[in-house]
């Protein structure tokens, strides 16, 4: 019940994340739905490990305790951090861009370069 | 034109929701890794000695991905600090000045929040935290002082040249932990230290070294980030 | 298990909610909450490993560095009177000639634009004194200060002279322009100003009052509208020289011009 119920939410925020980056034009809102994205793979994986009744995968006494999968959160954990100096360094470039351009539009940017080109 | 873009909005929306609905439907709710997990549950507490399976995990089972994970971070501090590294000196520009609360606020958090920091390093073996967990906070102990004193302030009290050897040491030290126990004669990458009893603090074989300095590393990358943004964006 | 449920159903709504906001820093804030309540979730999950772990990164971390990101490393002060067409308050918000091109420059130079409005003769003094950075409001070029830096005239104006048809005799009292102009405004309108000299701006400002019992007379010569920069602002100056330049050069001055002296 749980496990599919997260992965609803899971999914729907990743069609949300999905337009956000389609739709919006703004460059750091583009990044954040990236950031959107990442987070909903990573809810989708922990939820399917996750289970009824389960308590955390910490040992502390008795052996047979319903304990919830501990492989998806060892992956999860990993994916944060790649998640996060993708979007450090995704950041440093569009600082760059903006300031070097003076808009955070991306119809704008692309318009400009284009001007650039033709001169 | 407008009906058009119109028209394009629907059509995308209508798309992902199809997208979405195809996949929830589609979907397998089952467990796919049940079997592992269960393996990993069972002996993870006599091999590795660990009391966090999640750590004994991916540092123990699975060290070769957090290896590469530790790397993907440093290659990202590196990016930061090779494409924001031309530092004109700008005009003095009026600065936003900063409130009283910020000031005694990093003056008295910023101890209890490096504490909770080395502690939630130190501790990963034993209660949930970890290399990555604890650097983090403790960097953002840092990220507090910088916002009430200005970056360059605090930047000014650490020796940089110190500080880099300290970054790329310990990455190497990381990276060449696991071949260590080949000169003394044992299997690569984990068995350098015996397991010990489970939930001491010392147990756990090379869990503990392996988090504190995947948490210095953190720590210093954090900070290196937080003082390049900081810097080439003008003071907080 | 209830709680779970329900914060799970919330995310989508904050989720959707922060990325559909027109100000960056709301949606900041927004994914800054939905990555807390993420982090709640997994700890509702039984995954507390995951939750610390999502907190400090992307909650802390994550969320610092976008809002130094976007965030403008400044202000940039301009004093001002307010004068009808060339910067003005339009009930909440002010706009103008000026106001267009003070803003433009300040994005620019990824400042924050802020506007004081003082009388005019107060004007060169607060630049003395460094609590603003920019003169604005319909300043004529022949303004005798030699402190302050001024730019090119970026609009050709004229001066007029109004005199009352009062006997000629006897000496008119010339009120120089001080104080606000909402103030001469109502001089002017109650029928008090005696003589005074005006700029273009100003003068068409006036000239929807009754202007029959005054004689006009415009003065020779060529005048135009400038900014002043505060004095030792050598860069500054520089940079808004260049700015002025270009936007003469790229026509958009005279499509501003258009929009608010048609």
């Amino acid at each position: 019940m749980l496990m599919i119920a997260g992965v609803i939410v899971a999914v729907i925020l990743f069609g949300i994340g999905l337009l956000g980056m389609i739709f919006r034009r703004d460059l750091i809102i583009k990044l954040l739905s990236l950031g959107l994205v990442n987070g909903s793979v990573m809810l989708c994986l922990v939820s399917l490990g996750s289970r009824a009744n389960g308590i955390a995968p910490i040992i502390r006494g008795p052996e047979n305790a319903n304990y919830v999968n501990p492989l998806p959160q060892a992956l999860v954990l990993s994916a944060i951090v790649i998640n996060f100096a993708i979007l450090a360094l995704a950041l440093v470039f569009v600082m760059l861009l903006v300031e070097h351009y003076h808009s955070t539009d991306s119809q704008r940017i692309e318009h400009e370069i284009k001007r650039e080109r033709e001169l | 034109m407008r009906y058009r873009r119109i028209g394009l909005i629907v059509y995308a929306t209508i798309l992902v929701c199809c997208f979405c609905g195809l996949v929830i439907a589609f979907f397998s709710y089952q467990e796919p890794t049940r079997e592992l997990g269960a393996i990993y549950l069972s002996r993870a507490p006599s091999e590795t000695g660990a009391a966090n399976i999640v750590s004994a995990i991916y540092l123990n089972y699975r060290l070769y991905d957090t290896l590469f994970e530790i790397l993907i971070f440093s290659v990202a501090v590196l990016g930061v600090r090779f494409y924001l590294s031309d530092y004109r000196e700008k005009e003095i520009v009026e600065k936003i000045p900063e409130s009283q609360i910020v000031r005694t606020s990093a003056d008295l958090f910023f101890p209890p929040i490096f504490l909770i920091g080395i502690y939630l390093t130190l501790s990963g073996h034993l209660s949930p935290g970890g290399g990555f967990s604890g650097g983090v906070v403790a960097g953002t102990a840092l990220l507090l002082c910088a916002v009430a004193l200005g970056a360059n302030t605090v930047g000014k009290r650490f020796h940089e040249p110190t500080l880099r050897w300290l970054e790329w040491g310990v990455l190497l030290v990381v990276l060449s932990l696991p071949l260590l126990p080949i000169v003394v004669g044992r299997l690569p990458f984990t068995a350098l230290l015996p397991p010990g009893t489970m939930g001491k603090v010392i147990s756990g074989g090379s869990i503990p070294i392996d988090n504190l300095l995947i948490g210095i590393r953190v720590f210093i990358g954090t900070w290196v980030i937080i003082h390049y943004f900081m810097r080439h964006r003008g003071e907080v | 298990m209830i709680v779970l449920l329900v914060l799970l159903s919330l995310l989508p709504v904050l989720a959707a909610f922060a990325l559909s906001r027109r100000r960056r820093f709301t949606a900041i804030v927004g994914m800054g909450l939905f990555s807390l309540i993420l982090s709640a979730v997994y700890l509702l999950l039984h995954a507390p490993d995951v939750a610390v772990t999502e907190a400090a990164i992307n909650a802390a971390l994550i969320t610092f560095i976008y809002i130094i990101a976007i965030r403008k490393t400044g202000r940039l002060v301009v004093v001002s009177d307010e004068i009808p067409g060339l910067l003005y308050r339009e009930g909440e918000q002010i706009s103008g000639l000026e106001q267009e091109i003070l803003s433009g420059f300040a994005r620019q130079l990824g400042l924050e634009l802020v506007i004081r409005f003082l009388p005019v003769e107060q004007v060169p003094t607060a630049l003395h004194q460094g609590e603003a950075d920019i003169g604005a409001g319909g300043i004529i070029s022949e303004i005798d200060d030699n402190k302050v830096l001024k730019t090119q005239g970026y609009l050709p104006t004229a001066l007029y002279h109004l005199s009352r048809q009062t006997k000629p005799h006897l000496k008119q009292e010339e009120s120089a322009i001080t104080g606000f102009f909402s103030d001469l405004r109502e001089e002017f309108q109650a029928g008090k100003t005696q003589a005074c000299t005006l700029d273009l701006a100003r003068f068409v400002a006036l000239s929807r009052s009754d202007l029959s019992p005054y004689t006009v007379r415009r003065l020779d010569g060529l005048f135009s509208y400038i900014f002043l920069i505060a004095p030792a602002r050598e860069r500054l100056h520089h940079q808004f020289v260049s700015y002025l330049g270009k936007l003469e050069e790229g026509g958009e001055l005279e499509k501003l011009t258009r929009r608010y002296f048609s």
